[in-house]
């Protein structure tokens, strides 16, 4: 999934300083899942707009809406009835559905309430890490299942650097080595073969070193 | 007297004391449609628990968890509750007792007081108060949720009586009270009046009658309690002061101590000591010593040594093994200085205390002693009823049974699996008549109010003075009638009386009201009572919002009526908002399966299935090997000389031949699914293991524990190494044997409370005693040794432990950290053990060295019923209650039930009195047509889940889960209500009925509507 | 001389500690300030972040949620799940600009009539020395 987590209300704030009324929209998807833009949030941080226009004198008019999925265009149809009636559009969504709102309504301001951060998962209630940085390549079958493009700060592909130490990352103690971990896990596995063969340089085309990248089904594609 | 005649229906029993054991049996017989007479001699029910600040093992406030007992007691219809009552006389015989009873004035009319306080504050002198530590506490009722809600006059402290009369304003008060007398027909009669506590006053050299600051423990728990004289700040009664230094001593008034001391074990003062000491830790941390003098820290109940090893290395709390010699006060400091000698050293020591905590023992009233001799029930040396055989709730006359303190010294768990197993034995006695059909009142059909505009009728009560004395009633209704949706406004006077009750009935019926507030007291107490009402004026219960203007407002700013006003008219504004938004909600009901499974085939398994087969209930037994009886079966006789292998084979008997009883040999339980009332338990039998579904209404878990064997101090290694469990079985069938012996050595506690099992299992020291006692039956020149930690021998066994030490019976204390040593030397084996007070290692050859190993959980056993059955287990994979004290025999999982040992290890005994109480408790969901399981229950809007997981994560319960559709489902039937699932939703697709979002938000809308204007 | 500020003040109480707390202090008549308005919920784990921001909101000078003590909760946590979201809510509250000390998390037993009557006045006595909540004073 699309982690997320909301800006500071300041930089919220200054994006719609100009604007009346506010169309304010939640995505039911990825953002929901990770509590950063779904319904709830939306409600809170209407709640906290409202409250900093209030203090100063003034007050927004805001309408909260929350979407199924924002990057699917047939989604976003469903705003067209209400979003003549707002100056601007402040979207919770991943970066995916700010730019498909962006996309749709072309002459309506559209800004980010959150900052986009990564692909991962929940390791309990209330935690995400990282775990997928889409290079386009998938080498999890050669690491044992642990990816050191997302879990390495070098994105390293031949084992650790002289910053492991004691399976602990230099950058902190709180980040595992991922080369350690993979290690562990091949010798678990009884694989330690594959991690003595050498892995050629990485080609990073595929993860968008080449520009924009596509994926069309023919099949499906008309 | 009014009418106790119920000769329409079956005979009551009659319940003797309304502490917490008389309100169990009470509530069990009620709820399992059976009639109760409870009387106590006390102006309201609650007995000793109510005195109690926090208990053991918990630590939680008493208040809270007794008090909707109590509430319950008292709305059950099969309840008649007479306090200040007393029975006098008892004739005929079980089925058919006539008794007795004697009510003592209150001079005030129950119907009619509402527990107000105008009496008090008018007459402080004549309205009766607790004693306890305090020359006056607050009111006579000892907590504000006594029940019955009243309070009580002392006529001989008035000097007006007839402005006394005058100043009650619903007129309860009557001077003319005489009280009464009157004759009650009973089926069975449980006594459950408690005990009384040890005096310690006469006991001159602890210092009790000198020393304020020497205090009883029952004392020293009301300094610690909030509804106590010094409203929960621990203070010196000397000085005013916090104490610094606090010491416990323990077994006064037990164990044949001091002088005028009983000879049992009250069983439950360490336990209350630990608490004592722990809370006073948690209360006050680094700057409070707490000190306990002890003989042996018997904590034997289930998970207790987790409690007492937490209080020794996490709180700190020190521990000497020592009784101090004397207590003497420190002119100079104001301090006491406390006398003692410890085992290591031969110096006798002093040290200084500035408060030192009596630990008082139980003890058999002279009231309760003279109750027994009137009842003509036999009773033994110490004054506590004996029982005939093996059940500890029967007595020596058929049909009175017994249950808590007055049986034997117990806490509360306890108190409570006797007063069930009471409820169990006298429900038997009750012969059902042929069931007339009752009138029930017939409800009118719920209006359908969904689409109507809200036509709110608010009631506002004046409450006597408590609300009307601070605000002016009608001009309250007057403002209200003016806010949107409001149709009627209007003051009820008491708006709980029965003629306030029937207008606002024909209010809402004639004004076609859709919605109901209520102004007044707290929904805590009278919410249910009101939903009954609209319910009969043909609304829907949930369609009632209540704005508590009494408690939460004249009560508590009667100094400022305006704000007072303004006040109850904001909470009124508020209800008014929230209740336009209630939706009308069903409560979930299930059809109950009358038939029942019980699972293992011990003494427990057998016992329950007996019991309720006789209610008439039909029973599969499930046992997993292929023969019943489990552990007893190969035990010889209990300690006070019963004999279990005669029992065992009478029980097997009986359950074999019982028609509505059917033995399912070599079962194991494989699926599991329904709810309660409503279960479908899948399971492999025999040999060919064929699958075999049984639907049933509830589950009693009696699968048992297992005898522990661990490789310790050689078990196994040689034959003249046994256990306990091997011994009596030698000494019963080779008896020569055991006449060639010289020496014998028991070693206690051999894989128990060590590291990887730390709980005690209870029954060892007991089986020592036993033991060592037979061995001398057999061979009166043995010498035996047994070495040992702390000897556990609670209650009436601390008489069996001094009578094997008067035979000669060598105990000799062992620490954890100096085990004995054993060496096989041919056909002996010899035992080396440090003696602590000689200072230096001992060695014994012995003849036999006999191992206590006690009990472990069946974990594989265990695993796989939790698993199957989502129930939780301790730590050390027994079953876990859904409340330690309250509830000990009932699962978390509603419809499940737990006895014997499969709950912690006990003795046999004991196995039978939770297999009784297992059977009553069953009995209160099987008396039932449908069980109801309230509407207060969350509910998941499947079209805006996001099937994220919080709500699984989440719930404390772990009911949430996403279903096949691919979206959260939470099982009405499960839910606890909390909403905790509906407050982290981040998809806002939860709404808790009853408290939805839109409703709270409308409070929050109204409350400030004016701020916006 | 200037009439004194009376703050409104919002009580999230759980049903089975604070509000019989409350209760309680009826019962032994304690006096402590009308200023608060209490709300029931079966837990404090119920109360919603947005509800105490519509509290705020509305027009509500101070808040507070107020479960069973530590460890006695009726639901298990559900007083430590409020907790921690009543903190979360005060660093919200600070970015908008209202003092989080506005907002704050107390437990108390059902025993504690006392402490809920001194709560509620140390609670108003505290939101009066902090005066009107922003959103109150501008719209004053």
């Amino acid at each position: 999934m699309i982690t997320a987590e909301r800006k500071p209300l300041e930089e919220i704030l200054a994006y719609i300083k100009p604007f009346k009324r506010i169309l304010l929209l939640g995505c039911n998807e990825c953002v929901t899942v990770c509590a950063a833009g779904g319904r709830k949030e939306v409600g809170v941080l209407a709640s906290g707009l409202q409250m900093s226009r209030l203090k100063d004198g003034s007050s927004i008019d805001i309408r909260e809406h929350t979407l199924e999925r924002q990057c699917d265009p047939e989604y976003v149809e469903e705003l067209v009835p209400m979003i003549d009636s707002a100056d601007a559009v402040l979207s919770m969504a991943c970066g995916c559905g700010v730019q498909q709102l962006a996309m749709r309504f072309r002459d309506k301001p559209v800004f980010p309430a959150v900052n986009t951060k990564f692909m991962g998962g929940s390791d309990r209630h209330g935690v995400w890490t990282e775990r997928c940085q889409g290079c386009g390549d998938c080498l999890l079958g050669l690491t044992g299942g642990i990816c050191p493009i997302a879990k390495c700060a070098k994105h390293l592909m031949n084992g650790p650097c002289g910053g492991s130490a004691g399976g602990v990352c230099e950058i902190g103690d709180d980040v595992d080595c991922a080369w350690h971990l993979i290690w562990e896990r091949l010798k678990a596995l009884g694989l330690t073969d594959q991690y003595m063969e050498i892995m050629p340089a990485k080609d990073w085309r595929p993860a968008g070193g080449g520009g924009p990248r596509k994926i069309i089904r023919e099949d499906l594609a008309e | 007297m009014q009418n106790l005649d119920r000769s329409h229906t079956s005979k009551p029993v009659l319940v003797v004391g309304g502490g917490l054991g008389g309100i169990r049996t009470a509530l069990d017989l009620a709820e399992a449609d059976k009639n109760v007479v409870l009387v106590d001699t006390a102006h309201n029910i609650g007995g000793l628990m109510t005195q109690l600040d926090r208990t053991f093992p918990t630590n939680n406030c008493d208040l809270c968890t007794l008090a909707p007992n109590l509430s319950e007691s008292n709305r059950q219809e099969h309840i008649k509750l007479m306090a200040m009552t007393r029975v006098e006389a008892v004739s005929g015989e079980k089925g058919n007792f006539k008794v007795s009873l004697k009510t003592e004035p209150r001079y005030i009319n129950l119907d009619k007081c509402t527990g107000c306080g105008e009496c008090l504050k008018a007459f402080p002198e004549c309205v009766t108060f607790t004693p306890g530590l305090d020359h006056r506490a607050p009111t006579c009722m000892r907590y504000p949720q006594a029940t019955p809600q009243a309070y009580s006059i002392d006529l001989t402290r008035c000097g007006d009586v007839e402005a006394l009369v005058k100043c009650c304003p619903t007129g309860a008060i009557n001077p003319d009270d005489l009280g009464s007398r009157g004759d009650v027909a009973c089926s069975s009669i449980v006594l459950a009046p408690g005990a009384s506590l040890f005096d310690p006053s006469g006991l001159d050299y602890l210092g009790y009658s000198d020393h304020v600051d020497v205090v009883t423990s029952l004392e020293y728990e009301r300094l610690l309690s909030a509804s106590g004289p010094t409203s929960g700040r621990l203070l010196r009664p000397s000085t005013g002061e916090p104490p610094k230094r606090v010491a416990w001593i323990q077994c006064i008034g037990s164990r044949g101590l001091q002088r005028g001391a009983a000879p049992y074990c009250s069983g439950a003062c360490c336990m209350f000591a630990l608490k004592e000491a722990m809370v006073s830790k948690e209360r006050f941390r680094e700057d409070i010593e707490t000190t306990i003098f002890y003989m042996d820290m018997r904590t034997f109940g289930k998970d207790y040594e987790r409690y007492y090893q937490r209080a020794k290395n996490e709180f700190g709390v020190r521990f000497i093994h020592s009784r101090p010699h004397s207590v003497l006060m420190n002119e100079a400091s104001g301090g006491i200085v406390l006398g003692y000698t410890t085992d290591d050293t031969p110096k006798l020591l002093s040290e200084a205390f500035d408060m030192v905590v009596l630990s008082i023992g139980f003890r058999i009233g002279d009231e309760m002693r003279s109750l027994a001799t009137m009842l003509g029930i036999d009773v033994n040396d110490s004054s506590f009823p004996v029982h005939p055989g093996l059940n500890q709730v029967e007595t020596t006359r058929p049909g009175i049974y017994v249950a808590g303190a007055f049986e034997a010294p117990k806490d509360i768990p306890e108190t409570m699996v006797q007063a069930s197993a009471a409820a169990c034995m006298a429900g038997k006695d009750v012969i059902p008549l042929e069931k007339e059909i009752e009138e029930a009142p017939a409800l009118p059909l719920e209006r359908n109010v969904v689409g109507e505009q809200p036509r709110v009728g608010v009631f506002i009560c004046d409450c006597g003075e408590n609300i009307g004395s601070v605000i002016d009633v009608e001009k309250l209704a007057e403002r209200v009638s003016v806010f949107e949706h409001v149709a009627v406004a209007m003051a009820a006077g008491h708006g709980c009386s029965r003629e306030s009750m029937e207008q606002i009935r024909q209010t809402i019926e004639e004004q076609e009201i859709n919605r109901v507030v209520i102004g007044g007291c707290s929904p805590r107490t009278h919410e249910a009572k009101f939903q009954d009402l609209i319910r009969k004026a043909g609304l829907n219960k949930y369609l009632l919002e209540f704005a508590n203007i009494r408690d939460q407002v004249t009560w508590v700013h009667s100094h400022q009526p305006e704000k007072a006003m303004a006040k109850a008219e904001d909470l009124l504004k508020m209800a008014v908002g929230a209740v336009c938004k209630a939706h009308p909600l069903a409560e979930h009901s299930l059809p109950i399966n009358k038939n029942v499974l019980v699972i293992g085939g011990g003494v427990a398994g057998m016992t329950a299935s007996l019991e309720l087969a006789d209610q008439g209930f039909r029973v599969y037994l499930v046992e997993q090997s292929n023969r019943l009886g489990g552990i007893a079966a190969n035990l010889k006789r209990t300690l006070e000389g019963h004999d279990v292998q005669a029992f065992v084979h009478n029980l097997i008997e009986r359950t074999q031949s019982h028609d509505s009883i059917e033995v399912i040999m070599g079962g194991m339980i494989v699926d599991h699914t329904g709810m309660p009332g409503m279960f479908t338990t899948g399971m492999q039998v025999g040999r060919q293991m064929f699958y075999r579904q049984i639907e049933h209404g509830v589950t009693i878990l009696a699968t048992g524990a297992l005898p522990n064997r661990p490789n310790l101090f050689g078990l196994g290694t040689g034959k003249q190494i046994v256990t306990q469990l091997d011994l009596q079985t030698t000494i019963h069938d080779d008896p020569e044997k055991v006449r060639s012996w010289e020496n014998v050595v028991m070693i206690q506690c051999v894989g128990s409370r060590t590291e990887d099992n730390p709980n005690c299992s209870r029954i060892c020291c007991q089986n020592a005693v036993k033991n060592a006692l037979h061995l001398l039956d057999v061979n009166p020149d043995v010498r035996i040794f047994v070495l040992y930690r702390d000897m556990r021998t609670y209650a009436f066994q601390e008489e069996y432990y001094q009578k094997a030490r008067e035979r000669g019976v060598i105990f000799v204390r062992y620490q954890q950290d100096q085990p004995p040593q054993v060496k096989l030397v041919g056909d002996h084996v010899e035992v080396t053990y440090r003696d602590i007070i000689l200072g230096r290692d001992v060695k014994v050859t012995a003849d036999c060295l006999c191992l206590s190993t006690g009990l472990i959980a069946n974990e594989d056993s265990n695993e796989e019923m939790a698993r199957i059955f989502k129930l939780p287990r301790s730590e050390d994979g027994y079953f876990l209650e859904d409340h330690i004290k309250l509830r000990p025999v009932d699962l978390p999982v509603p419809g499940f039930f737990v006895a014997g040992t499969a709950h912690a290890p006990k003795l046999i005994s004991e196995s039978l009195v939770q297999a009784r109480a297992v059977a009553s408790r069953a009995q209160t969901i099987l008396a039932r047509d449908a069980i109801n399981l309230g509407a207060a229950t969350a509910k998941v809007d499947g079209k805006l889940c996001a099937a994220c997981l919080i709500c699984v994560r989440a719930c404390p319960f772990n009911v949430p889960f996403i279903n096949a559709d691919g979206y959260s489902e939470i099982d009405p039937a499960k839910c606890h209500g909390c909403g905790i699932c509906a407050a982290e939703c981040p998809a806002k697709a939860i709404q808790l009925m009853q408290f939805e979002d839109d409703m709270i938000i409308s409070k929050l809308e109204q409350l400030f509507e004016k701020v916006e204007a | 001389m200037k009439e004194q500020f009376e703050p409104v003040i919002v009580a999230f109480c759980c049903h089975y500690c604070a509000y019989t707390a409350a209760d309680m202090a009826g019962s032994q008549r304690l006096v402590y300030p009308p200023n608060v308005k209490i709300i029931r919920v079966p837990c404090s784990g119920k109360v919603d972040s947005i509800h105490i921001l519509k509290a705020f909101e509305k027009g509500a000078d101070g808040v507070y949620v107020a479960g069973c003590l530590d460890g006695d909760c009726h639901f298990k946590n559900g007083n430590d799940k409020a907790s921690r979201k009543v903190a979360q809510m005060m660093r919200y509250l600070e970015e908008i600009g209202i003092e989080p000390e506005r907002l704050e998390m107390v437990k108390m037993s059902a025993g504690m009539g006392e402490r809920f009557a001194r709560i509620a006045t140390e609670m108003t006595e505290k939101i009066r020395k902090l005066g009107p909540s922003p959103i109150k004073a501008a719209a004053a």
